[in-house]
């Protein structure tokens, strides 16, 4: 007689309405061409990037894009491996580098991270500086408005939002090829010069550039972005095929634009300095190349430099210090999160507060030596990458972590040869510049 | 065994010698720790395991003779015994030293820096878990260097009938058991905070250690994508056992945000056929309306009963039915004529039929009904349920109250909080 409810169903006559659109999924395919591996490589275009690419340009005319092939090759295949390992493990790089290999490598990973990362913050504050000073805005009022403007977007906007603006921001670099195609270049030689290799040992100055844009290109701190993008984003190993386009995507979009941005400088601050030998325009600063192309490559070219400069500037500075702090407390197990309060997460929010404030101050230090800085950040990230690596080697080839998603022997080949290559390049460049201080 | 308390980071990596007579001979060196069953609320380390110059070999407690403050570990007799994979058993270095685990007491994930061991009654357990920065002080050698100062850092230990470890280890085995017990000593909103913090992985192995019960009270408290990719994991098996515990507006709400192939697959996988059609049911109602919030888990009774019939009767259902406070009178076609407070039903006397103590006069919505209007119902009438009728005025479930404020609550506040700031430690938001 009496009864629970639960034996006989109540079948509603009158409503059978469809229940949840799922026009969500439709924008999966989008969400791939602009997934992580696409931010992840727009950031390797940051301010030292753009100025790399521009020196290399302007001082090597052409000769300056084949390198940019075998980079393609090694970025894809590296970025490839931390996709994988953040989908197979749903962990970080510093989170698996801090559970195979102990506390001390950690902490000296993760110091390296920090101080490169800082040093890199500056470079992208200076970048904010010089682009600023084309509009005659003192750097002592551009500097530290980027850095209040970067602060608060961090902590007051919602992460989600910020994504989206990061995302729609990237696109801009895509004017770079605009920017390349304005400068008239001669695709004859493009072609040729892409395609054939030259190398001068003798030159200090092309193996810095190679040293140069291979750490901007595949740099450390990217690899350590990316798989904590895919651990973030909940990607699991059967949605690889998925990863390892957007990874494509992003990698072969970014080596173009840096490609285009060779072609720009090539084409017109390398042409006319061999035709002016006697004066050559000089590129110091990031700005300078947007200076430099107004009367060569006209307005238009010179302000969409300018403006991404100022962009690549502010999108790196504000992810750079957050990222770096919450890898840092990933690894340690320091509460890392930015709705907590400042003593809840004091680890967290005093590194992300220091790598700001030391990248922005570093810059506002009256004839502090910028091109110096940016050079050298270059440099040791270049010098980093064959250790970071190797790290990552070791562990996406265990079984116990990766299961039967460890290397190829492939993979496996192009990366130790990266390691070969990049770390007797930058150890010899490193010796040439300390025995000629000598 | 004369082995001191102390951490383990102390003990690991110094070299073990054989002693007899004056004379020592070297064996190798400590790289681990053996513990067989590490269910135990303290578990008791039962060998130390040494690499010798023939692999790894463990050493049993009972055959360690002396340890000093530092300096080599002194065994009475050389270890023979193999080191071989033993799934049930736990290797305190490889499987935690450096790994994460749920603080159960201080609700959060934490990483392991070190291993508090102590030597109690003649048996070396594991007591605790270092996870502040002495611990890590420590493993980088700190003790050498300047062991005052070590001494001076506060120290973050958790107890370790307070842990649990997260590991992809088979859940089959023991040791996960104990770790899926303790996090059901969690309040499952609790619990769900820290599913949600994990990475999808490690969120599904934490999930395969809980219960049916336990980890559905969890999945009531999960973010529909959260509770998606965890089933993705957890296969249909054993996603069925649990939406099958949950409550059936949840259990409806998590089935609506799947596909219809994998939601089939669900339904077809609940051992209970009539609750599998029950959900079928109610996933066609919109969220957002009285159909949608409502549940079928309610108790009806008939009018020409007595009291004491109708409580004897409650006392058999109420553990499995959720909400009891109302009781619901309906004729044989299961149309509504009457409701009944627990409390009009206790105080009355035991003899008294029901259709005489019955408020007639019920306020009720149609399963079309918004969500907010059931809620301005609820609020006005002062209910903590309303019954959801059909055109006949049949009942077709309830919406109790803290469904009906959970949905005009604007969207969960923590979802307008930034997103990847939610999760803390364990997911470093740089993806954004």
């Amino acid at each position: 007689m009496l009864d629970s409810a639960t034996t006989e169903p109540a079948v509603p006559s009158q409503s059978s309405p469809v229940r949840r659109t799922t026009w969500s999924r439709r924008l999966l395919f989008v969400a791939a061409l602009l997934g992580p591996g696409f931010i992840t490589a727009s950031a390797g275009n940051d301010v030292g990037g753009i100025f790399t690419y521009s020196v290399a340009g302007a001082q090597f005319g052409y000769r300056a894009i084949w390198p940019l092939i075998p980079i393609a090759v090694a970025l894809i295949v590296v970025q490839e491996m931390a996709a994988r390992m953040g989908a197979v493990t749903g962990k970080g790089l510093s989170a698996l580098i801090r559970e195979e290999f102990g506390v001390r490598i950690a902490l000296l990973t993760m110091l390296g991270l920090f101080f490169m990362n800082t040093f890199t913050t500056s470079a992208e504050f200076a970048g904010i500086a010089s682009a600023s000073e084309i509009y005659h805005i003192s750097r002592y009022i551009a500097v530290p408005l980027s850095l209040l403007v970067v602060f608060f977007a961090v902590l007051r906007v919602s992460g989600k939002l910020i994504e989206r603006i990061f995302v729609v921001l990237s696109l801009v670099y895509v004017t770079y090829i605009v920017s390349g195609a304005l400068a008239h270049p001669d695709w004859h030689q493009v072609a040729r010069d892409s395609l054939v290799p030259s190398f001068d040992a003798h030159d200090p100055g092309y193996v810095g550039m190679l040293v140069a844009l291979i750490g901007t290109t595949i740099s450390p701190y990217m690899q350590f972005y990316l798989q904590s993008a895919i651990v973030e984003k909940g990607s699991r190993s059967n949605n690889l095929l998925e990863l390892r386009i957007d990874v494509a995507n992003g990698s072969i979009l970014a080596i173009a634009v840096a490609a285009f941005m060779i072609i720009a400088n090539a084409a017109t601050i390398f042409v006319f300095n061999q035709a002016h030998a006697a004066h050559p325009l000089v590129v110091n600063q990031a700005s300078d190349v947007a200076i430099a192309l107004a009367p060569l490559a006209g307005k238009f070219a010179s302000s969409l430099f300018a403006f991404g400069i100022l962009n690549a500037g502010l999108f790196t500075a504000a992810i750079l210090p957050l990222s770096t702090s919450y890898l840092v407390c990933e690894a340690f197990g320091f509460e890392a999160a930015i709705d907590r309060r400042f003593s809840e997460a004091p680890v967290f929010f005093a590194l992300f507060a220091a790598g700001l404030a030391i990248g922005a101050a570093l810059v506002l230090i009256p004839g502090a030596p910028l091109l110096q800085l940016s050079i050298a950040s270059q440099v040791v990230q270049g010098l980093l990458l064959p250790l970071e690596l190797v790290l990552m080697l070791i562990i996406i080839n265990r079984v116990r972590v990766m299961g039967t998603f460890r290397n190829t022997r492939t993979a496996n080949a192009i990366t130790w040869a990266t390691v070969v290559i990049v770390g007797t390049i930058a150890l010899y460049y490193t010796y040439t510049q300390v025995a000629a201080l000598l | 065994m004369a082995f001191r308390d102390g951490y383990l980071s102390e003990f690991v990596g110094r070299p073990a010698v054989v002693e007899s007579g004056d004379e020592r001979r070297s064996v190798g060196k400590v790289v681990d720790f053996f513990v067989a069953k590490p269910d135990d609320a303290f578990p008791r380390i039962d060998g130390i395991v040494v690499r010798t110059a023939d692999g790894e070999r463990i050493s049993p407690v009972a055959d360690i003779a002396r340890v000093e403050m530092e300096g080599p570990i002194v065994l009475s007799v050389a270890p023979t015994q193999l080191c071989e994979p033993d799934e049930r058993a736990l290797y305190l270095i490889k499987d935690l030293f450096d790994k994460q685990i749920v603080d159960v007491d201080g609700r959060k994930v934490v990483r392991i820096n070190d291993l508090e061991i102590a030597n109690t009654g003649g048996t070396l357990r594991v007591v605790a878990a270092d996870i502040g920065v002495a611990g890590l002080l420590r493993r980088l050698g700190l003790r050498r260097v300047a062991p005052s100062l070590l001494d001076r850092v506060p120290r973050t230990l958790i107890a370790w009938d307070n842990v649990a470890p997260i590991t992809d280890a088979n859940p089959a085995t023991v040791q996960l058991s104990v770790s899926g017990s303790r996090l059901s000593r969690l309040h499952p909103s609790e619990l769900a905070d820290i599913i949600t913090e994990l990475s999808a992985q490690d969120a599904a192995r934490v999930v395969q250690h809980l219960d049916d019960e336990t980890a559905a009270d969890a999945f009531e408290h999960l973010d529909a994508d959260v509770q998606q990719s965890i089933i993705e994991d957890l296969g249909t098996d054993r996603a069925a056992d649990i939406i099958e515990e949950m409550d059936s507006d949840d259990a409806a709400d998590l089935l609506g945000e799947l596909d219809e192939e994998k939601r089939a697959e669900l339904l077809a996988k609940i051992e209970d056929r009539d609750y599998a059609d029950q959900l079928e049911d109610l996933v066609e109602y919109p969220p957002d309306t009285a159909g949608g919030l409502m549940t079928t888990d309610y108790v009806w009774i008939f009018p020409h009963r007595t009291t004491a019939a109708t409580i004897a009767k409650i006392r058999e259902l109420g553990p499995e039915t959720e909400f009891i406070y109302y009781l619901y009178v309906t004729d044989d076609d299961r149309k509504l004529l009457g409701v009944i407070s627990l409390r009009t039903l206790l105080l009355a006397l035991p003899t008294a039929f029901i259709h005489k103590l019955m408020d007639t006069d019920v306020v009720s919505v149609a399963a079309d009904t918004s969500a907010q209007d059931v809620a301005s119902t609820i609020a006005r009438y002062d209910l903590l349920a309303v019954p959801v009728l059909d055109n006949e005025g049949r009942v077709l479930g309830i919406v109790t109250v803290d469904d009906a404020i959970d949905s005009i609550i604007p969207e969960k506040i923590a979802n307008s909080l930034p997103r990847f700031v939610r999760h803390h430690t364990k997911k470093p938001a740089v993806a954004r």
